[in-house]
């Protein structure tokens, strides 16, 4: 496993009391919830800017031994991992969310403004399509002609309560780490 | 075990032959029997909405098609519609003007289908005023409607007209009771014409359904363009709305949310209600409510027994009274009934003490004095004790499951309304007895 090293973007948010292991970049105003896990094993996750990561959300860069080269997870922005979702995809693109329980193999691929559903599970080697709504027990697809809103007041929102209630992590540290680099 | 996820291995015998489990049932006071759902009939209170709780009378409901006029569940998913406010944007002639206005849409919160996808107009009022999309067979329906009501009132009218006749023959009314200028009279009046005889009905004339020659040809989008399922609608969206149809996702608009019944069940034969609701469909609770098990000793299977054929084993089952005074039961063989397995039911009294909700919470319950046969009672808590009874297989039971029958006896105190008026403690006591059926599984597979 590589040695623990997280950059923080200005403004991003992280708390303390998530499982974040390897090498993991946080965009700027990112917020990153309680016993959220981020766990950089086969290389680096780089997750952009305002993403929304809740609780008990996994995004893995899992070690294949198929594939010993280094992997890199590249998330966009705007993105939402709701509470207890689980990621394993290499590329995420911007404006997507992944609901409650939905469950993303390695092999997929997400553009934009896409949407998987709670508890759809996708693990086929593809590209999801701009803006496509899967949702359902039988994980039924369709095309939205826009993209979701963007969690903006959301975020602002946690941005002022979550400092009052949890312990973050301090910007000191992103500083030492970068310093190290 | 056996209680609330295997509540099929206990059966009871309700009337015409029907097993079901207590739980399924319902217990007439005035028969005193057990009835199951298919023995009561079933009684159309008042139509619901499920979202809305409006309560509508089956007459109205029929008038509005068994829908809520105000509630929409997505066409996508079938979940329900929320409404959703969202700013208005700004008028483009008046850049200056804020945008303060509030527009709504409805949206679904599963799928994120809204009324946007099928170029709906945002409404400037929350509720109602939404544009239904226009029917264009509803015209040629409603005539097909029309033709058919005036084909039934002319069957009808033939119908009276054959009483009528059969009457005539046999009883000359009109000679007897001067009733032949009455009917003169009531040819000439056209109020009542509908009744003569001799006026033949009008029917109005409808255009018959003609078979089309010309077909349309098929377009060369459908060999040209490659299909696109995302945007294709599934066999389910297309059939919930039968007068449409849509292929697209694009063509899906909101339905209307169907409407609820609320059900009261009579006993068929003595015609007394089982179950009635409260007349407000958000009321959970009952005005009657006569499920069986609050009215009958429930049996459980204790455990999965180990059964082998020729073998005698002991199976463990519970008892529980669900009355409020005390019960004692009696277990005896059901003669007529055909079973594989002989059986050994225990020969003395199971007393049990009255239910008490409260026991549950009290450490230090008050022992009760019950002068238990060991051999028979296993165990015993506040109003609920297990027992033994002694299982032998037939070898008729080989491949099959040993279901053991046998008839339970207790008196059951019914609290009768004409006993009631005068003192309303007052019951009279009746002997009862109910068949059980308990399925004790399959036979060990290893002691084969």
């Amino acid at each position: 496993m590589t040695k623990p090293s997280i950059k923080l973007g200005p403004g991003a948010l992280v708390c303390l009391d998530c499982d974040i292991q390897g090498d993991v970049t946080i965009g700027a105003r990112s917020i990153v919830h309680p016993k959220a896990r981020i766990i950089a094993d086969a290389g680096p996750i780089i997750i952009g800017e305002n993403n929304l990561i809740e609780e008990r959300a996994e995004i893995y860069n899992r070690k294949i031994d198929e594939t010993p080269n280094q992997t890199v997870v590249i998330i966009g922005n705007s993105n939402l991992f709701e509470v207890g979702c689980y990621s394993e995809a290499l590329k995420i693109g911007d404006n997507n969310i992944i609901e409650s329980k939905a469950r993303l193999g390695r092999e997929t691929e997400l553009t934009n403004g896409c949407v998987v559903g709670a508890g759809c599970s996708i693990f086929n080697r593809e590209v999801l399509q701009e803006n496509l709504i899967i949702s359902g027990s039988n994980c039924e697809r369709r095309v939205q002609f826009d993209r979701p809103q963007p969690q903006s007041l959301q975020l602002d929102f946690l941005h002022k309560m979550l400092p009052n209630y949890h312990y973050i992590r301090k910007k000191k540290e992103r500083d030492t780490q970068s310093l190290k680099n | 075990m056996a209680t609330y996820v295997d509540f099929d291995r206990v059966q009871y015998m309700a009337d015409l032959g029907v097993k079901a489990p207590l739980c399924r049932l319902h217990f007439c006071r005035h028969c005193m029997k057990l009835r199951s759902t298919d023995c009561v009939s079933h009684e159309i209170d008042s139509h619901y909405c499920p979202h809305c709780f409006e309560n509508m009378s089956p007459a109205e409901a029929k008038l509005k098609k068994n829908k809520c006029a105000s509630c929409f569940e997505c066409p996508s998913c079938f979940h329900t519609l929320s409404t959703r406010a969202t700013g208005a944007p700004n008028p483009g002639d008046d850049p200056s003007r804020p945008a303060g206005r509030k527009v709504y849409y409805m949206g679904c919160g599963f799928c994120r289908w809204t009324t946007k996808v099928a170029g709906i107009p945002n409404q400037t009022v929350g509720s109602g005023a939404w544009s239904e999309k226009e029917n264009t067979n509803s015209e040629r329906i409603n005539t097909l409607m029309e033709y058919f009501q005036q084909l039934a009132a002319i069957e009808k009218q033939e119908k009276d007209k054959k009483k009528f006749i059969r009457r005539k023959s046999f009883i000359p009314f009109s000679e007897k009771f001067g009733l032949s200028s009455t009917r003169k009279r009531a040819s000439i009046n056209p109020g009542l014409s509908s009744l003569s005889l001799k006026e033949n009905p009008k029917v109005m004339d409808i255009e018959p359904a003609e078979a089309s020659e010309q077909i349309e040809e098929l377009s060369d989008e459908f060999i040209k363009n490659p299909l696109k399922l995302n945007e294709m609608t599934t066999l389910k969206q297309r059939l919930a709305t039968p007068h449409f149809q849509p292929n697209f996702f694009s063509e899906l608009y909101p339905r209307h949310k169907n409407l609820l019944t609320q059900r009261s069940l009579r006993c068929k034969e003595c015609e007394h209600n089982v179950i009635k609701p409260e007349f407000n469909p958000c009321s959970i609770k009952y005005r009657i409510q006569l499920v069986a098990i609050y009215h009958v000793p429930e049996i459980r299977l204790f455990s999965q027994p180990n059964l082998e054929i020729g073998k005698e084993t002991q199976v463990i089952l519970t008892l529980l009274n669900p009355f409020d005074y005390a019960v004692t039961v009696t277990v005896h063989e059901l003669k007529e009934a055909v079973f594989n397995a002989e059986l050994s039911l225990p020969e003395c009294d199971l007393s049990l003490p009255a239910r008490d909700e409260t026991a549950e919470f009290d450490d230090c319950a008050a022992n009760q004095d019950f002068q238990d046969d060991p051999s028979v009672v296993t165990f015993r808590k506040s109003n609920k004790l297990g027992f033994f009874i002694k299982v032998t297989p037939k070898p008729s039971a080989a491949g099959a499951k040993v279901v053991i029958p046998f008839q339970i006896r207790y008196n059951y105190r019914n609290m009768t309304a004409s006993s009631a008026l005068t003192d309303p403690t007052a019951y009279e006591t009746v002997s009862l007895q109910q068949s059980v059926f308990v399925d004790l599984g399959d036979l060990n597979s290893t002691a084969a």
